[in-house]
């Protein structure tokens, strides 16, 4: 048995406080990772209750619009197939990633207001449940990565730790920018509306599944474009390419910038998250 | 193991809403605003503010049971949220020892599609159990809900009372010190009553500290040995139940004045 909890909440006492019990809320969420893990699993499990596939479905309808737009645009504008066909899979899977977790980002509080209007759960929790939930999609999108990678005969250059590492890169940026986009949405409901239309147009300004000619970083629309470094920095490894310097420079700086500044709002605006909802 | 003694300590608690309306909920300009209940006041932003509960010290040791009662809009359950944990106080500091559960909302956690089974444990994760502590007590809990094969139906086709049955069952089979409870419990129907009955005064042997709040004497006078009121989000002093009657008497003396 655990021994007796002890809980103190107390008015405003300056900024220090204020982020020590940001923190404090930080560290009690990674202490229940387990429970944001199992609302993530009852959030899919709920999501495709009654449907045979599951979370396949998104896998299948991503997998034919790899498939059209794959040919299509090979066809087009004369690529090859098989270098094509596994850069546009990539592309798409690990942009599901990024634009779900930044939308679905909107409605972290949101969702949750129920439990955080009568519970002392750190808040945290729910921007992980957001963060996993999208993990576990990715899992099954996974089959996609992998079939392609084989069937194009791509696996063999496939630079995976580099992959990994990006990956994390990738998780570190859209986690802060999820959790920004959750606190916004909690205060203007129209914020999601204007996240979904940042996203689209971004998915057009990025080069999901079109390929930039010449050397990439001279073009300012991709040197500039956050979204663009998150997806090289996974994809490029994943297709055996290198990725430039800096692409890793960026992600990282923007990762320490945006969290600093995203956890110093929050730490800000904490106590007042609950009622705004 | 014996740490400190289960205790609830309430400091010169103050609690205030802004108030964020319909207009101020989209990016628009912030209009003029309308609100009912507590006091109102403007922050020194300008926007409206309702004070909810005001200055309210209490003072619970363990075995104390606390009847909370006052009219619609009095802040009884912004008091309860704020001890839950899930409101933090503006002013003022409020300490609690021991583990908490507060039965506040029967839509805590709550997934309509889900069926009752799923819902079980996803309010037992909620509420601090860990998933192998549900699976041991799965059913025991199925079965103090009486709810049997629509267990397995979704919640949706509950109707309030068998929703507030699940409710309670998840609730109290968590183990805890301080209960604060809302009251809902009346939705029950007569035979949920009884179990409920027999579950409350379990807890209520292991020593903790109960807080509900209610509009039914009734009820207060059955499982609280004190009573506080509020009123427009001040509170009385804590007083012992038989002076409920004295209580009610100067609230509708005040009423009438």
């Amino acid at each position: 048995m655990q021994s007796v909890q002890h809980m103190v909440r107390t008015g405003r006492r300056g900024p220090m406080h204020e982020f020590s019990m940001a923190f404090s809320d930080l560290g009690a969420s990674l202490q229940r990772i387990g429970l944001a893990w199992s609302l993530a699993w009852h959030d899919i499990v709920s999501r495709y209750r009654g449907s045979m596939l599951g979370p396949f479905w998104i896998t299948l309808s991503m997998g034919l619009m790899v498939a059209g737009i794959g040919f299509l645009y090979a066809n087009l504008f004369k690529i090859p197939v098989n270098e094509f066909i596994p850069y546009v899979a990539l592309g798409i899977v690990f942009w599901g990633l990024i634009s779900n977790v930044i939308l679905e980002g909107c409605g972290t509080f949101v969702q949750a207001s129920g439990i955080l209007s009568q519970t002392s759960l750190p808040m945290f929790t729910f921007v992980w449940r957001t963060i996993m939930r999208n993990v576990i999609n990715l899992a099954h999108h996974a089959v996609i990565i992998v079939g392609v990678l084989i069937f194009y005969d791509h696996w063999r250059q496939t630079n995976v730790p580099m992959g990994l590492i990006g990956l994390f890169l990738l998780m570190l940026n859209i986690s802060w920018i999820s959790l920004a986009a959750g606190m916004a949405s909690a205060r203007f409901r129209d914020i999601p509306q204007i996240v979904g239309s940042v996203i689209q147009f971004a998915m057009f300004m990025t080069p999901v599944f079109w390929l930039p000619g010449g050397r990439l970083l001279d073009h300012a629309v991709l040197l500039y474009n956050p979204f663009f470094h998150m997806l090289e920095v996974v994809r490029a490894p994943l297709l055996g390419q290198a990725v430039s310097a800096p692409t890793y420079i960026f992600l990282s700086v923007l990762a320490v910038v945006g969290w600093a500044a995203t956890f110093a709002t929050f730490a800000l605006i904490r106590r007042r998250i609950v009622h705004y909802l | 193991m014996k740490g400190p003694e289960v205790s609830i300590k309430v400091t010169d608690l103050t609690l205030r809403f802004p108030v964020y309306g319909v207009d101020s909920k989209s990016l628009k300009k912030h209009l003029a605003r309308i609100t009912v209940g507590g006091q109102l006041g403007r922050n020194s932003m300008g926007a409206t503010e309702v004070t909810a509960v005001s200055k309210v010290n209490m003072e619970l040791r363990s075995g104390d049971r606390l009847g909370l009662i006052g009219h619609n809009g009095s802040g009884k359950t912004t008091l309860l949220r704020a001890l839950a944990g899930a409101y933090e106080p503006d002013e003022g500091t409020i300490d609690v020892h021991g583990q908490i559960a507060a039965m506040l909302d029967l839509s805590l956690g709550i997934d309509p599609s889900a069926t009752g089974l799923d819902n079980i444990r996803l309010r037992g994760r909620i509420a601090g159990l860990s998933a192998k502590e549900i699976d041991d007590r799965l059913d025991e809990i199925a079965e103090f809900t009486g709810l049997g094969q629509f267990l397995a139906m979704p919640l949706k086709t509950y109707s309030a009372g068998m929703q507030a049955r699940l409710a309670f069952a998840v609730a109290t089979a968590v183990h805890a010190d301080v209960i604060l409870m809302d009251e809902w419990i009346a939705v029950g129907d007569a035979d949920f009553r009884k179990i409920a009955h027999k579950r409350i005064l379990e807890l209520m042997e292991r020593a903790g500290i109960l807080v509900l709040a209610s509009h039914d004497v009734e009820l207060i006078r059955l499982y609280c040995n004190k009573v506080m009121r509020m009123e427009g989000g001040v509170a009385s002093p804590i007083m012992d139940v038989k002076k409920l009657d004295e209580l009610l008497a100067d609230a509708s003396d005040a009423d009438a004045a």
